[in-house]
């Protein structure tokens, strides 16, 4: 086993299902908490536009909590603020909602000419720039995007573009079409200000639609789209996901971050070695009202089915304690000093 | 097939305007109101709700049969006399906890539990306990439903619960809790009453709990 990796090497080695000292700790969503916005005063919703206090917060992951990353885009909101959703930006302990659709069909899709200056989309590169010049190469730094199944949830409204896939499953298409340009292009702008890897959150969970759905419509779209970005990327889906996990292994990501519902060794079984995993210990039970005893039990799980990237599941409760997520890289070493 | 059949079968493949028409030949047929309802409309989200819960179908195929049911009962309700009412099964508060603007699980439960025959108060999405709280002691439901459908907005409804209890009212209503990362041992965790899986199944326990404090 190699020794002396440091965290960005870690976390690109695990990425790739290269060698590692021990699995890489991280979240290519959010591990913001209020814990963490006391001790840098970056608080919510502050952060979502200002791009040092977005930053600041981010730079907790890796200087406190022991996480090989950074993860600065915390909600799943900067792209519909920018093109003009109204938005509540929610309060110290909850995330930013969109709160109405902007769009009723697809060819009403126009990508500002300025939509890297929008405050909301510049505020994420600006505090990825910011990012690589406080840590330099010792950390990963994770951008993140929405994919544009979720974009069509936020700019056309989740319900009707739900229905769609039934009753006019052309509008879907041609939504994905002009939204995957979104996502293209915001990911590699991050790429750009020196992001290592990006998220692209694509919600097609299988609590709303079925495998189907995602092999017809949006697999055919993933490809592209990660042909077309300039780095690797993460795809990121919540809820029950491992009857599409076959598809998902084949669209050209690097890995894939899943939630607890799923097992971590069937989820294993399902990407067969064709790329990496991350996630997946459980938010509510275990990060938020759990002990790092719990902590600890969730780690040897995913660790014994062999994901490349520890992690909570998901954006993690704004209230879940600190020492719980410190947990989580300490679980790691411990185990993984047990086998040696 | 006959008409109420029919009804039933262009509901259950979310077909509003057949089940428009349908409902229109039902009533020129003098087919009873209730037959309609219950055997038509009701029978079919049974039936779309027991394929929900098998994975056979998913959230589109019932968003579509729910809304070919509400587009038939539309046209039907007016009809009703007043000694053919739906007997009311009960009177359910629904809401989406507070920081969550997710309600398509939510809705889904408030149309299931209509054509189930329940008086539905909806308070949207983005409901404070308080809210909550007025609703229990203004309505006198039976039910009230949480909805959440984000980890980071679950621990609110321990606070729902609460403050019910600060209020006086916890006993007076049971507690239903629902959403996608929601589960039955989290509901166990912070006393509530009951966990429903899925619009079906909220149906489905609200009906158990029914009978079980007859």
């Amino acid at each position: 086993m190699i020794s002396n990796m440091n965290s960005r090497e870690r976390f690109l080695a695990a990425l790739n299902r290269q060698e590692v000292d021990r699995p890489a700790v991280g979240n290519p969503t959010s591990v913001a908490t209020v814990e963490s916005m006391q001790a840098t005063g970056a608080f919510f919703p502050d952060v979502h536009l200002d791009a040092d206090k977005m930053a600041a917060l981010a730079s907790v992951g890796f200087d406190l909590l022991g996480f090989d990353t950074v993860s600065p885009y915390y909600s799943v909101q900067q792209e519909a603020a920018a093109f003009g959703c109204e938005m509540s930006w929610g309060e110290i302990d909850s995330m930013p909602d969109s709160l109405n659709p902007v769009f009723e069909e697809p060819d009403e899709v126009k990508i500002p000419e300025d939509f890297l200056d929008k405050p909301a989309v510049k505020t994420v590169l600006d505090s990825i720039k910011l990012l690589r010049k406080r840590h330099g190469d010792q950390c990963a730094i994770i951008g993140k995007v929405m994919g544009p199944w979720t974009l069509a949830y936020h700019l056309y409204g989740t319900q009707r573009f739900l229905m769609d896939t039934i009753l006019e499953p052309d509008k879907v298409r041609a939504y994905l079409d002009v939204l995957k340009e979104v996502s293209i292009l915001f990911a590699n702008a991050q790429f750009a200000c020196g992001a290592d890897v990006v998220t692209l959150a694509d919600h097609a969970t299988g609590d709303l639609v079925g495998p189907n759905a995602y092999c017809d419509f949006l697999l055919p779209v993933h490809k592209v789209v990660t042909s077309r970005i300039d780095g690797p990327t993460i795809l990121h889906i919540c809820g029950n996901t491992l009857d599409r996990m076959g598809y998902i292994s084949e669209a050209g990501f690097n890995n894939f971050h899943f939630e607890s519902k799923v097992d971590p060794l069937a989820a294993k079984e399902a990407v067969k070695g064709r790329i990496s995993l991350s996630g997946n210990l459980n938010n509510v039970q275990t990060l938020l009202n759990g002990t790092p005893e719990k902590v600890e039990e969730e780690v040897r799980k995913a660790m014994a089915a062999g994901i490349e990237i520890i992690g909570p599941e998901c954006a993690v409760p704004l209230r879940v304690p600190n020492s719980n997520l410190k947990a989580i890289a300490e679980a790691v070493m411990k185990i993984s000093q047990e086998s040696r | 097939m006959s008409t109420l059949e029919n009804i039933k079968e262009a509901t259950i493949r979310g077909d509003r305007d057949s089940a428009v028409e349908l409902s229109k030949q039902a009533i020129t047929e003098d087919l009873k109101v209730d037959d309609i309802i219950q055997k038509g409309f009701i029978a079919a989200m049974g039936v779309v709700g027991d394929r929900f819960n098998k994975g056979e179908i998913f959230v589109p195929e019932m968003l579509i049969a729910a809304r070919a049911m509400q587009a038939g009962l539309g046209i039907v309700k007016p009809y009703l006399s007043e000694d053919e009412k739906v007997t009311e099964l009960a009177t359910v508060v629904l809401g989406t906890v507070k920081g969550d603007l997710h309600d398509i699980g939510k809705n889904l439960v408030s149309m299931m539990l209509e054509g189930a025959g329940c008086v539905v108060v909806d308070l949207g999405n983005n409901v404070s306990p308080e809210r909550f709280v007025d609703a229990v002691r203004e309505h006198k439901p039976q039910f009230l439903g949480l909805s959440s459908l984000l980890t980071t907005t679950m621990p609110g409804m321990k606070l729902v619960l609460e403050k019910l209890e600060e209020a006086g009212l916890r006993q007076e209503v049971k507690v239903l809790v629902g959403g996608a990362p929601v589960t039955q041992e989290f509901a166990e965790g912070i006393g509530a009453d009951g966990y429903a899986g899925n619009a079906s199944v909220a149906v489905n326990k609200i009906k158990e709990l029914l009978s079980v404090s007859e």
